[in-house]
């Protein structure tokens, strides 16, 4: 144990001794005790053993952000993550010291190396990551640079936001989009950069779009409509756009509606308009019932409620309830409301996530590894039965 | 009743017919009971392979998306390797004692789940990486449950001896050839695993994460992977790498069919919530 095992003679099959041990041992005692621990077969079987019980726990005792909180995001069973990738590393360099490269051995070598290179991808991710949620009507741009652009957003420790240039607009959402007989339902048409360094391109569930190493993804829309609050002499007192969340029914139809998100269920609620900063005069429930013969046409719902000084709406005190069809004005007391047109919202998923250029092609490589060793085995097998 | 659903049932039936022949087989040791066994089990393959051709004509998407088109392609391919295994080797004939009882009520449960052929694809499951998957998936399913089947023959073979038993493989080459269907099934499982991983990178921009079907996936493949590490590291052969392969192949079923497709993931396709 304490010297490396001489290489057996090219012709001859190597014996094994189980469990396998390393071969290389450091000289000094503590350092190894501690790499003989770490190349441990045996701690290599107990993590394994470890993991396997942590992700059926984790499937079966807790579901969903549970398990993530619980297991799949905790520091405890990251760090076991992280222990099993050492001891792989430490067990596969251990047991090639000294050894003749064959077929088995090289797979083994990619298959384990492919770990290690995995690790240190995923370690370059959480570094420099970022990943955001930006959300966008058709016709809006917004900095991509600027933290506020995004509804949430996360990201590493050395990332910057300089590296998101220019802007990001939503140039047009297309429903129903087609590609190669294809239906691929929603597709944005998205111009990312600034000046001519500029990416432009239609996204859609299968297809992202990429510029100087960030993705743009699709991920949600909905409808918005650009509603005018007026004066009852007409005069405009603001306008602007009102992104509705669709809230699934009972009959699995969809209702849309001004709303929050809470969690995976859509709540129906009021907003104030104007929104602040600007001085709210009413709060808003606004809903839109879409025509089936033509698109982005329809009726608007409406329902406006006082505000109490500290803008808190007074829903014993509706000023009114109705509702029109798209381009119609509705009048509500001493204000009227229009809703002029509608146009889609788009959320996007914006990800820069360098260490992936690691992490996917290790796959193949461990994969490869794998195919490697089995053919290698295989044709020891029939060696021997010759 | 459909032309489709004539020869699914009908296929379920011959499976039947094979799967009684087997363990009858095994019981009387008539080792004729084996060969009317495997031409039923080829005999059902037939209309099996008629149900996934009509489905798949009936609007040219690849009928391998609901729970019972995943579990009839896995049955599919099960059969397709397991017949491939039988002609050209004929000294494990009882090997269908445990696969065809598999195949045959796998195949019938996806009977009870049938539902008509989708008129449509979720864009999600619009991608290349979809054909990788499944093969992988179907592929690997069908070698570990070989695997497992070997496994019992090599239980059964140490316990009996004589009559059809003599004329199995020495326990040695049953064990090796179980090992052989394991690596291969391990490797698969990790095709289907690396390939999901690409396909949802292309999707959703990350690769990994910890939702239910990728976990069962990762479960699948560790159990595998744990079996592998026990024969190549500890040295396990024999009786308890058989139980193991048995055993294993519960958690399979279960990691396969039982839980991903009872929870909303990335297999019911996206929803789009505007539509």
């Amino acid at each position: 144990m304490d010297t490396p095992t001489p290489s057996p003679a090219d012709n001859q099959p190597e014996q094994e001794a189980y469990p396998v041990e390393p071969r290389y041992h450091p000289i000094h005692k503590i350092p190894r005790k501690i790499y003989d621990f770490l190349a441990s077969a045996r701690l290599a079987m107990v993590l394994l053993v470890t993991i396997l019980a942590c992700c059926i726990s984790g499937v079966t005792l807790w579901r969903g952000a549970e398990a993530g909180r619980m297991v799949f995001g905790a520091l405890w069973f990251n760090s076991i993550l992280v222990l099993l990738v050492v001891n792989i590393a430490c067990c596969f360099f251990g047991r090639i010291w000294g050894r003749r490269v064959t077929l088995i051995s090289f797979g083994m070598i990619l298959f384990h190396l492919c770990f290690v290179s995995v690790l240190l991808g995923v370690v370059y991710n959480s570094l420099f990551y970022f990943r955001g949620i930006i959300r966008l009507t058709e016709g809006e741009a917004l900095p991509s640079g600027d933290p506020r652009s995004y509804d949430s957003y996360e990201q590493g420790r050395f990332f910057s936001f300089s590296r998101l240039k220019g802007e990001t607009t939503l140039i047009k959402m297309h429903a129903g989009f087609k590609i190669g007989g294809e239906d691929k339902r929603a597709a944005y048409e998205v111009a990312v950069g600034e000046g001519g360094d500029r990416s432009k391109g239609i996204i859609y569930i299968t297809h992202k779009l990429s510029h100087h190493g960030v993705d743009y993804f699709n991920d949600r829309e909905g409808y918005s409509l650009l509603v005018i609050l007026s004066d009852n002499q007409g005069r405009e007192l603001y306008g602007g756009h009102v992104p509705l969340q669709s809230i699934r029914q009972k009959n699995g139809s969809f209702k849309y509606s001004t709303g929050y998100r809470d969690g995976e269920t859509v709540k129906q609620d009021v907003i104030l308009f104007p929104p602040p900063p600007d001085k709210p005069l009413v709060a808003l429930q606004l809903g839109y019932i879409l025509s089936k013969l033509k698109e982005r046409s329809g009726d608007a719902e409406f329902a406006l409620f006082p505000l109490d000084l500290n803008d808190k709406p007074l829903f014993n005190m509706k000023i009114a309830e109705g509702k029109s069809p798209i381009g119609n004005k509705f009048a509500a007391g001493n204000y009227q409301i229009l809703a002029k047109e509608v146009r889609y919202w788009v959320g996007m998923t914006v990800r820069y996530e360098p260490g992936n250029a690691i992490v996917l092609p290790s796959l193949w490589v461990g994969l490869a590894g794998m195919m490697i060793t089995t053919i290698g085995r295989i044709l020891r097998g029939r060696r021997k039965r010759i | 009743m459909k032309p489709e659903l004539q020869l699914f049932w009908i296929a379920v039936g011959l499976y039947g017919v094979s799967t009684f022949s087997y363990i009858f087989g095994l019981i009387a040791r008539q080792e004729k009971l084996f060969t009317l066994g495997l031409f039923s089990a080829l005999a059902g393959f037939l209309p099996h392979v008629g149900v996934i051709a009509l489905r798949w004509s009936a609007t040219g998407i690849s009928p391998f998306i609901s729970i019972s088109e995943s579990i009839t392609l896995g049955t599919f391919m099960t059969v397709l390797i397991f017949l491939i295994f039988q002609f050209s080797t004929k000294k494990l004939r009882p090997l269908g004692v445990l696969v065809m009882p598999v195949a045959f009520v796998l195949l019938g449960w996806a009977g009870t789940l049938m539902k008509d052929v989708a008129s449509t694809l979720a864009p999600a499951l619009q991608s290349g990486w979809i054909w990788v998957h499944i093969v992988g998936a179907s592929a690997g399913f069908a070698s570990v449950l070989i695997a497992a089947g070997l496994g019992l023959l090599y239980l059964l073979k140490e316990k009996n001896s004589g009559g059809l038993y003599e004329k199995l493989p020495d326990l040695a080459a049953i064990d090796d050839l179980s090992y052989r269907f394991i690596s291969g099934g391990f490797i698969l499982y990790g095709l289907m695993i690396v390939s999901g991983c690409f396909w949802s990178n292309q999707v959703k921009g990350n690769y990994w994460n910890w939702d239910p079907v990728e976990v069962w996936s990762l479960v699948s493949w560790l159990t595998y992977g744990i079996y592998l590490h026990l024969r190549i590291t500890f040295g396990w052969r024999g009786r308890k790498l058989a139980w193991y392969a048995l055993i294993a192949l519960v958690a399979m079923i279960v990691s396969y069919w039982g839980i991903p497709f009872s929870v909303e993931t990335f297999h019911s396709g996206f929803r789009i919530e505007h539509t």
